[in-house]
């Protein structure tokens, strides 16, 4: 079984200029966003303010600065003392609040997404075991042509039995309520168009009577 | 290396903030000077500090000279274009993390969809019951995609397979006991019944014969599905490219 590694970890390399181009652009990208993180963290932490400016590789120049980069490019050019006011005090304390709010909301989606990750892992584990037993979950283009064969026969009939269930469906939705018959005849289910991103549609347009079975989160 | 979780939070104790002030200060700089070696770019630090009039810089007071003698020369638009604070930072890092959730959240519902296609397929009826309207226009979806790369994976083996002609599909049985006749193979779990005898498990409140009454759902069906246990011929119709719901959604 072969484990297939999303990413090679933390590396050790050599500090000296990258030699391949394309690395290159990725370490600047990756490692430009890191410092700019490491700096905020050390101007909450500490309360320190800091201006930093890079440029990448094809000549573009990145800033990042606490409280404004201009302010502290200002100071350090012409050698002003920094200027305090109690208004100024006032706007700082704003913003750090705000910083805060976005660092909780940040942090959160943050162990969202770890969580949505750890779950496909797990999805791809119990296929693999599946596709042990059952040939017919391996992926199309390993399978033979008698194979895809009576795959599509049996889907196919799936196809059918869904159809069907859909007709039941809609038929005990329209008998239980007023039909909303919109352009081509299929009144309120014409909403699966609110598209979240390419392809799937996650939302759900019966009221909640007719959620049988949220399965998507309690099947797995 | 120590690996404390540090609350992301001003420091209220005088000697540990300047602890972590001179080593992440420290830390910080080896970080810019990295950066700007591996990258074979300039870049310049500034950090004032309580702790000195003086500020702290990188790589030094004629680099940082330099380096922002260049950042000024660019027009203001080009400065500010890529210039952020912490809460613009912030803001970019946000969005970048809920993109990356929802695609995140898009894949494993395929991907739970696509499990819970296989288990109709292995397990019979009853599984199908409980299925939401929701879930069934995304099932629907699902199987079309697959039948779409199963008809794509098919066309490509048989041209390849230099002009046998018409391919002749034996008659087949259902998927559920037709596994064991297939030579890979697994020992199938599937003792469920075949996917044909929906009618007897369906566990709906309405008449099982309601169906045959409306004319109206017929274009949901392939051409002339009653009820009942029809033999489905071999690679039936190949060209249900739209799928069977009159849907925008998945053209």
């Amino acid at each position: 079984m072969l484990k297939k590694k999303s990413s090679l970890g933390r590396q050790k390399i050599p500090i000296e200029k990258i030699p391949k181009k394309s690395h290159l652009q990725v370490t600047f990208s990756k490692r430009r966003s890191g410092l700019f993180k490491k700096a905020s963290e050390l101007c909450t932490l500490c309360g320190v303010e800091i201006a930093i400016v890079v440029f990448s590789p094809a000549d573009k120049a990145f800033s990042f600065g606490h409280p404004e980069v201009e302010s502290i490019v200002d100071r350090y050019l012409s050698r002003n003392l920094p200027q305090e006011s109690s208004a100024l005090q006032l706007v700082e304390a704003h913003r750090n609040a705000n910083v805060r709010d976005l660092n909780a909301q940040l942090t959160q989606l943050l162990n969202h997404l770890t969580i949505e990750k750890k779950q496909g892992e797990e999805i791809d584990h119990v296929r693999k075991a599946r596709q042990m037993q059952n040939w017919w979950e391996n992926p199309i283009e390993e399978l033979g042509l008698n194979e895809l064969v009576q795959l599509k026969v049996s889907i196919d009939d799936l196809k059918k039995n869904i159809g069907k269930i859909a007709s039941k469906c809609m038929m005990e939705q329209s008998n239980m309520f007023p039909p909303n018959i919109g352009a081509n005849g299929f009144g309120r289910y014409n909403n699966f168009e609110n598209k979240q991103g390419v392809g799937i549609n996650i939302a759900s347009t019966l009221p909640n009577a007719y959620n049988y079975l949220d399965f998507r989160h309690g099947y797995l | 290396m120590t690996r404390k979780k540090v609350k992301l939070a001003f420091i209220t104790n005088d000697s540990s903030r300047k602890a972590t002030f001179k080593k992440r200060k420290k830390g910080l700089m080896k970080k810019v000077s990295e950066l700007s070696t591996l990258c074979g770019i300039d870049a310049c630090a500034i950090i004032y500090s309580p702790y000195d009039p003086q500020p702290e810089v990188w790589p030094s007071q004629p680099g940082v000279q330099r380096v922002l003698n260049k950042f000024r020369r660019m027009p203001e638009l080009e400065q500010s274009k890529k210039m952020v604070n912490q809460e613009s930072f912030l803001k970019q890092r946000i969005e970048k993390a809920k993109d990356q959730l929802t695609k995140q959240r898009k894949d494993n519902r395929e991907k739970e969809m696509t499990h819970l296609m296989f288990q109709y397929l292995s397990g019979g009826n009853n599984a199908m019951n409980n299925i939401s309207m929701a879930d069934l226009n995304d099932m629907a979806w699902l199987i079309d995609q697959y039948l779409k790369e199963i008809n794509r994976r098919v066309e490509m083996l048989t041209k390849n397979s230099q002009g046998q002609g018409q391919i002749m599909a034996p008659p087949l049985p259902m998927l559920a006991n037709g596994v064991a006749k297939v030579e890979e193979v697994g020992q199938g779990s599937n003792n469920g019944q075949g996917l044909v005898d929906m009618n007897m498990s369906m566990n709906m409140n309405m008449e099982v014969n309601v169906m045959q009454k409306q004319p109206w759902f017929m274009n949901l069906m392939d051409g002339g599905g009653g009820g009942g246990n029809d033999a489905t011929p071999p690679l039936g119709n190949v060209s249900q490219q739209n799928g069977f719901w009159p849907n925008p959604f998945f053209q």
